[in-house]
């Protein structure tokens, strides 16, 4: 009995809460959000919040083409393999300071998870056996190169500083650093941490492909890039992906930096959880979006590489002295 | 459960297919007037869509000429069902001023079936904005239409009434004059 009820818990977490349901409403708020204002900052009436949801559900609805040069199992599995990881991330990420999966190395797994959804869609793209998802699988590769640096040196800082806390040298454990934050405030207000923190918020746009940063699916310019031959379903799979990826990306950012905060009552907090992500998509997502013109992948690399690892590496440097 | 909702869906969210088949550029720019901050489609869901196949509409301007009528009929057949075709100005609706020259093929209903068709040279914004909400209108008929040609065993839809046969390249004549409209 035990083992059928425990294997429910998880089935409900996985499902509705704060797996799947809870995901699939949050990005599709936050993306409709984000649509929204990046519309009035145009000075537009803009689409309507639910705008995501509606998209979703037609294309829920379409009819699914498979091109004759793609290979349809990979062209078809691709989409779903990320989205479940996509889901599986949000699982370990704790709700500000009640985790719900944990281990001794979530950052690590967080790390190769995220990578997971943006390796499908090139696998998916690469097997569609269009040109212009072979032009906009090669610029992903790039992207994701030019995003995991700074991304490292921020989960790098973040375990040290943690770890040379609780005397363990560094520590990935998530659940570790909620509980940390909760005892010593958040590590936002560590002078130390700030640098980790700022770098972490921009490199959020350019893990998403958000607007200046989308140099892999320039609609304008590549169709899309490796969406250009999908239609129907696994699109709108691929769109929900997306939607998720944004809303994760930020909750990931309130756990590392933001925790402590939380009032104990789960719901409450993801409610919390979810006002905050709203407020870090509007300022580091739509404002970029709306006063910025792509950048050439080229562009993109270097500004990772140079400006926001710099950024992030002296966290890292002050963390390693114990600052 | 979710069948009515994607079937509201459909009309609430309408991506547009550009197809310019040897347009004066005119009724382009007042397609792209309709999608800009002035007159922004983009509240009523409309979204210029890179692929054909990410389309719902497919909007067609100019007077089809013979080099672009195969082309523009290839990528009308790639967007996925339920689609609605329109047609921006007179060009594609009657060939215009272009009409009797050796290389224009207008109109594009003789070649498949065009559901909104908006006159003018070139039409207003407020037309083509009118033209496609009834084309969204259009798009949500399509889908029931759809349902229940599933419910009575038809497992593609009805495609043969929407659809007609699509010329190939090597079939459409090469000279206009044996076109007689």
């Amino acid at each position: 009995m035990a083992i059928v009820y425990s294997s429910l818990v998880y089935l409900g977490y996985i499902l509705i809460f704060p797996g799947f349901l809870f995901c699939f409403v949050a990005g599709m708020l936050i993306t409709g959000i984000d649509r929204k204002i990046v519309a009035k900052m145009q000075k537009r009436v803009g689409p309507p919040i639910l705008q995501p949801m509606y998209d979703f559900f037609k294309l829920m609805g379409k009819e699914t083409i498979i091109p004759a040069a793609a290979n349809k199992t990979a062209f078809l599995a691709a989409p779903i393999v990320g989205l479940a990881a996509m889901v599986v991330i949000q699982l370990f990420i704790p709700v500000i300071s009640t985790p719900i999966l944990y281990g001794t190395a979530d950052l690590i797994v967080i790390l190769y998870l995220l990578l997971i959804p943006a390796l499908a869609e090139i696998y998916g793209g690469s097997a569609s056996g269009s040109p212009y998802a072979g032009v906009g699988l090669s610029r992903e590769m790039v992207t994701i190169i030019a995003c995991e640096l700074p991304l490292v040196l921020i989960f790098l800082s973040v375990a040290k500083t943690v770890g040379n806390a609780m005397g363990t040298g560094l520590c990935f454990s998530l659940s570790d650093i909620a509980a940390y934050q909760a005892a010593n405030g958040s590590l936002m207000l560590k002078a130390s941490m700030i640098p980790a923190a700022i770098a972490m918020l921009l490199v959020i746009p350019g893990e998403t492909g958000n607007h200046p940063f989308d140099a892999a699916e320039a609609e304008t310019e590549i169709c899309e890039g490796m969406l250009a031959e999908y239609s129907g379903a696994p699109l709108g799979i691929y769109k929900l992906t997306h939607a998720i990826k944004t809303f994760t990306l930020t909750a990931l950012f309130v756990a590392l930096f933001l925790g402590g905060i939380g009032t104990g009552i789960v719901l409450l907090d993801a409610l919390i959880e979810f006002a905050i992500c709203v407020v870090l998509t509007i300022i580091f997502i739509s404002l970029v979006h709306a006063v910025t013109a792509r950048l050439k992948i080229e562009q993109l690399f270097k500004y990772y590489w140079t400006a926001v690892s710099a950024i992030a590496l002296i966290s890292l440097v002050l963390a390693w002295f114990g600052m | 459960m979710f069948k009515n909702l994607i079937t509201e869906s459909t009309a609430k969210s309408p991506w547009l297919f550009h197809i310019n088949s040897g347009s004066c550029n005119g009724c382009d720019i007042e397609l792209v007037a309709v999608l800009t901050p002035r007159y922004d489609a983009e509240r009523f869901g409309f979204k210029l869509a890179g692929s054909p196949r990410h389309a719902d509409i497919v909007v067609v301007s100019g007077p089809l000429t013979q080099q672009s009528l195969p082309r523009t009929l290839r990528a009308i057949s790639q967007v996925p069902e339920p689609r609605c075709i329109v047609t921006i100005g007179s060009c594609p609706q009657s060939g215009n001023v272009f009409k009797g020259s050796y290389s224009v093929m207008a109109p594009l209903s003789k070649y498949v079936h065009v559901d909104v068709a908006i006159a003018g040279c070139t039409p207003k914004p407020e037309a083509i904005m009118d033209g496609l909400v009834q084309a969204t209108e259009i798009l949500k008929e399509k889908r029931k239409a759809w349902l229940e040609a599933k419910k009575n065993g038809l497992k593609d839809g009805p495609k043969a009434e929407t659809e007609q046969e699509v010329p190939a390249a090597e079939d459409i004549p090469a000279s206009g004059e044996e076109v007689q409209q």
